[in-house]
């Protein structure tokens, strides 16, 4: 199983179809789509405080179309958050990238993908995790 | 109910995680039944054949509803589509394959791969430039 998780900037960039980094990541989303369609499991995972820090509020009627694209939310419940605030203490990063790090760290996929705009911080949080981190 | 409100009802629809159940009138073949009921039980494929058929059905829905979003975001901006090249060096770098440094290589193998299989995916392609890539080593 493969995790394909979302930072701010590529939640941005799937937000606005006018971005220039918007076909990038929608060509990682349609890459989703090929991967199953051979039967692999790929899910598209977004921390809930990458929400947040993006302004992604699912009730929106503006969040309509990025709502279809079956991205999951990873919630912060309350191991996770202290999971990220132990991150976020040891790296000084944001909250979101921090839950980033808890992301990583309590998805059960063997293969995990992070889509970041901001490789060295996304390292910092996700280590020692095993992670892909893929530049937008 | 139209294709959106369509789209938008069976997200809704498989993101309620409630446990309730109901018994369908949905008929299997009995041959596809007993398959994965030995599956289940002499292979641990999952919990129970319920589970078993319940995650594929998952899985494959799941697929159809980012696929038609996938199409109609298209359809309503034709310039977000991505080519073939494009989605087979997203899976190079999600893959962390040495592809994705050759950029050049896999835009090759998918005219050449696209020009022979009007139908190819991005793995036809990645595979086609895989090969390109140990022919020349």
């Amino acid at each position: 199983m493969r995790s394909i998780v979302l930072d701010n900037e590529a939640v941005q960039a799937l937000t606005d179809a006018r971005s220039r980094k918007h076909r990038v990541v929608v060509a990682h989303l349609a890459g989703v789509v090929a991967r199953r369609r051979r039967g692999r499991v790929v899910e598209v995972v977004v921390p809930t405080a990458v929400r947040v820090e993006a302004g992604w509020d699912r009730t929106t009627p503006s969040a309509a179309a990025i709502n279809r694209f079956g991205v999951l939310d990873h919630v912060l419940d309350s191991p996770c958050a202290d999971l990220a605030a132990r991150i976020q203490r040891a790296t000084s990063t944001g909250v979101a990238d921090a839950h980033i790090g808890a992301t990583v760290r309590s998805l059960s996929s063997s293969e995990i993908v992070v889509l970041t705009s901001d490789p060295t911080d996304i390292a910092a949080v996700c280590s020692p995790s095993p992670v892909r981190i893929v530049n937008l | 109910m139209d294709a959106l409100q369509t789209l938008d009802e069976m997200n809704r629809l498989l993101n309620i995680s409630d446990g309730e159940t109901v018994n369908t009138s949905m008929r299997l073949p009995v041959s596809l039944r007993d398959a994965a009921a030995l599956a289940v039980t002499q292979f641990g494929a999952a919990p129970s054949t319920t589970s078993l058929t319940a995650a594929a059905l998952r899985q494959a829905l799941e697929t159809v509803v980012m696929e038609a979003a996938l199409q109609m975001h298209y359809e309503q901006y034709p310039s977000t589509e991505p080519t073939l090249c494009e989605i087979a060096l997203a899976l190079a770098l999600q893959d962390a394959s040495p592809l994705a440094d050759r950029p050049d290589l896999i835009a090759s193998a998918a005219v050449e791969v696209a020009a022979r299989r009007p139908h190819a995916d991005a793995d036809d392609v990645l595979l086609w430039a895989e090969a390109q890539l140990l022919g020349a080593a």
